[in-house]
């Protein structure tokens, strides 16, 4: 399943992947991953995925298993990590205000870290 | 495996009708440059600058150095698999122009990268300050997509850099140092009483602009493998890394990895540095446990007591450092791991995304999040407008007067996590 913002990856695979869009920010992203986490789904790929820093990047798409379990602990203290990370940035100021070029760009580049997953 | 680098200083860079290198200054044919990089029908034009240090001259966005190098003697010729054919390197002779620097600068992407200041603050951070830098500005076509603009410029790198390292290939180094590895067997008969020590070189693998390649081969693709650390002094690793300028390592740092320079420096003398295992850092977690199941396998394998480790890059790098750490010391193998730091603008923040009780020795290249103001300077080189949008600068980055008040992320190599660093703290 991938849980994404990211309406590129959307469009592009929706009819492959059992994709739940998320219409919200990165941190929502992280959150939703973090309650199915609870849930029992196991983390497949690792949330801060791309050196682009969290406070730059709106766009995330992170993949976790199809089927839930009993709770993964590892998946657990990754995607907490990955949200103190988060909150660390998100704490500091950056430049926000993109033209549609810069969104577009984001958007590529999460979609090719994604695809780097999907495609191993 | 035995190699020699012949360095022929170069102390000026300067335009000239025809390139050559004599006493050591690097005249360059900005013609000849221009031709080679108008090559590649995807650029439709392309400016050629000089940086020297000490000049008030800002480069951005840089996307990457490199350092001239020509194949003297022996098999292959630099960046095998890339430019040259895939030939196994690192033995014979290989003359470096030592001091200069080919630096590409582009925007791939609206979002930007990668500051070097030749003179003030900034300048104290990087160490391509220092270098007599020739400074390609390609304009692409109109429509040209990102991969293959990404690609285009790299490859215009590369072939600039062999194109200046071949003006070397007859001349006479002023110094030469000379770097051999011995078998495994070879190895223990000779030093049977130092400790055996590798480098577990981790490469950014990711996808478009996180990128590093191996003979030819895309990073992620490959298993955790092992090379001759002279191979990587003739090119066989360079980097398609151009996001996190701080700490992505450029070709010229692969070619000049100081982890290398320093256990070779130790070699035979308190170590016996076995080799180099190569590693990548990629997306999928299943990935990362393999790779670093098989950095410990090798290294249990190769009989090492001690590793050192290095990271590339930001966020999920982070957990391959730890897992390599983790699983090595595991087998009994005591570790040294080499990162830097986002700790908040205060310092006061957790370093890193991943942390275990096994990582309890580690060398940082720095806090990446530290506030610095850098001066305006009277030439930028590449794209003065894109302060406010560059990795680590924030709204209002660019003050009117051409100043910039940014993280110290913006600054190309500034906390380089092999620890090409030229600042320390006590």
């Amino acid at each position: 399943m991938i849980i994404t913002n990211n309406n590129t990856v959307y469009e592009k695979y929706k009819n492959d992947y059992n994709i739940n869009f998320i219409n919200g920010g990165f941190k929502d992203v992280l959150i939703t991953t973090r309650d199915k986490i609870h849930e029992g789904y196991e983390l497949l790929t690792h949330p801060l995925s791309s050196s682009i820093k969290p406070n730059e990047t709106p766009y995330k798409s992170i993949i976790i298993s199809d089927n839930k379990g009993n709770i993964n602990y590892n998946s657990l203290i990754i995607i907490e990590n990955s949200i103190i990370a988060y909150d660390k940035f998100n704490n500091m100021k950056v430049y926000n205000n993109y033209s549609e070029k810069i969104i577009e760009d984001f958007k590529l580049i999460d979609l090719t870290v994604l695809e780097s997953a999907l495609n191993t | 495996m035995k190699l020699e680098l012949g360095y022929v200083f170069i102390k000026d860079i300067q335009f000239a009708e025809v390139s050559k290198v004599e006493n050591g200054t690097l005249y360059v044919s900005k013609e000849e440059v221009r031709k080679i990089i108008l090559e590649d029908q995807n650029f439709i034009s392309a400016e050629v600058e000089l940086a020297k240090p000490g000049e008030s001259i800002r480069i951005m966005p840089v996307k990457d150095v490199i350092e001239p190098r020509v194949k003297v003697d022996g098999p292959g010729g630099i960046f095998p698999g890339m430019v040259n054919k895939v030939e196994t390197v690192g033995s014979g002779k290989t003359n470096v122009l030592k001091g200069a620097a080919v630096v590409t600068t582009g925007k791939i992407v609206g979002f930007q990268e990668g500051i070097i200041d030749m003179t003030g603050t900034g300048s104290e951070y990087t160490p391509f300050s220092k270098l007599n830098n020739l400074v390609l500005v390609c304009e692409p076509k109109e429509g040209l997509k990102q991969h293959e603009h990404e690609k285009a410029l790299r490859f215009a790198g590369y072939k600039v850099a062999l194109y200046l390292g071949e003006l070397a290939r007859s001349l006479t180094p002023d110094e030469t140092e000379t770097f051999e590895t011995l078998s495994v067997t070879e190895g223990i008969k000779a030093y049977p009483e130092l400790p055996r020590v590798a480098y577990v070189l981790m490469l950014q693998s990711q996808g478009l602009m996180h990128d590093t390649y191996v003979y030819g081969v895309d990073a992620k693709q490959s298993l955790t493998t092992m090379l001759y650390p002279t191979e990587i002094m003739d090119g066989a690793i360079v980097s398609g890394n151009c996001v996190s300028a701080c700490d992505k390592n450029t070709t010229y740092h692969h070619l000049n990895n100081p982890v290398v320079h320093d256990l070779f420096a130790e070699h035979g003398k308190t170590l016996n540095f076995v080799g180099v295992i190569i590693t990548n850092e990629n997306v999928y977690l299943a990935d990362k446990e393999r790779s670093s199941n098989w950095s410990a396998k090798l290294a249990e394998f190769l009989g090492l007591d001690g590793v050192l480790i290095s990271q590339e890059g930001f966020g999920n790098p982070d957990t391959d450092l730890i897992m390599n750490c983790k699983k090595i010391e595991t087998k009994g193998i005591k570790t040294v791991i080499i990162t830097d730091e986002y700790a908040g603008r205060d310092g006061s923040s957790q370093s890193l995304a991943d942390a275990d009780a096994s990582a309890d020795a580690v060398v940082t290249g720095g806090n990446a999040n530290q506030v610095i103001e850098l001066p305006a300077l009277d030439k930028v080189i590449g794209y003065s407008k894109v302060a406010d949008i560059i990795a680590g600068g924030f709204d209002g980055s660019l003050h009117a007067d051409g100043s910039i008040t940014a993280e110290l992320q913006v600054i190309t190599g500034a906390t380089n996590e092999m620890g090409f660093n030229k600042l320390s703290a006590r």
